[in-house]
């Protein structure tokens, strides 16, 4: 299999899925506990340069 | 992000915000005259929670009015304005009433920083178990995790603060005193 066509398989296999929640406070606590799992999993670049866009715009 | 227990220090390789650098400014100035502790939601968006504020709240350690004066002064020239009063007197007489009192950037309310004494003796605490936090080539002291989690779980208790708990449960999973959550939450649940 092809170097590049390994990876996205990785990939793949360590995506998580935001579980739809039944009610907008469930489905904000699921996205909360999505985005810190991220957070954890991923650099601190990675992460922050998303969350920027957020706190950056607000500032501006 | 790396959190070490043991010196009570986490170490952020982020890129900082334009807020993260706002309270980098002001924390850098106030630390010349006094100890500081960031207390409530900054933690959990310095610490990646995706979300924006209006303002970053801080205890600061008891001081007279001739040194509260400097700082405010310093902070005059650096750019700062006070939003509750303009003479100094009366901005320590807020102070010293238990009141917070609001810092901001000349002519830009937000964000802002909330700045109040700590007055109950769980308020005092917060200078005992503090963390610093690496970022940038500088450190941000925040009070402790259990601390964090505690007050907004069971006493600001909105849907927010129940977040922002959430969110640093999450990202601190194993290392989180438990134990010493419940016992802040039992101090808490006294003193409401």
């Amino acid at each position: 299999m092809p170097k590049e066509q390994q990876k996205i398989n990785i990939d793949k296999e360590k995506r998580v899925f935001l579980k739809p929640g039944k009610t907008n406070q469930e489905d904000r606590i699921n996205f909360v506990k999505f985005w810190a799992n991220y957070v954890r999993t991923h650099s601190d670049k990675e992460w922050s340069k998303q969350q920027n866009i957020i706190i950056n715009s607000q500032i501006r | 992000m790396e959190y070490n227990l043991k010196n009570r220090e986490i170490t952020l390789h982020r890129i900082p915000s334009e807020l993260d650098e706002l309270v980098l400014r002001f924390t850098s100035i106030i630390e010349r005259y006094v100890k500081y502790t960031i207390i409530s939601g900054y933690i959990s968006i310095l610490l990646g929670r995706a979300r924006a504020t209006e303002d970053v709240d801080l205890f600061i350690e008891f001081i007279n009015f001739e040194k509260f004066k400097e700082m405010y002064n310093n902070l005059k020239e650096e750019g700062f304005w006070c939003l509750n009063a303009e003479d100094p007197r009366e901005i320590f007489s807020f102070l010293e009433e238990g009141l917070a009192v609001r810092f901001s950037i000349e002519g830009k309310p937000i964000p802002n920083f909330e700045v109040k004494f700590p007055k109950r003796e769980i308020d005092k605490g917060t200078f005992e178990d503090f963390l610093k936090v690496h970022i940038g080539g500088k450190i941000i002291i925040i009070s402790s995790l259990e601390r964090q989690i505690a007050f907004k779980r069971y006493y600001l208790k909105s849907d927010k603060d129940i977040e922002d708990a959430i969110h640093i449960e999450e990202l601190f999973k194993e290392k989180i005193d438990y134990e010493k959550i419940n016992k802040l939450r039992r101090v808490i649940e006294s003193i409401k």
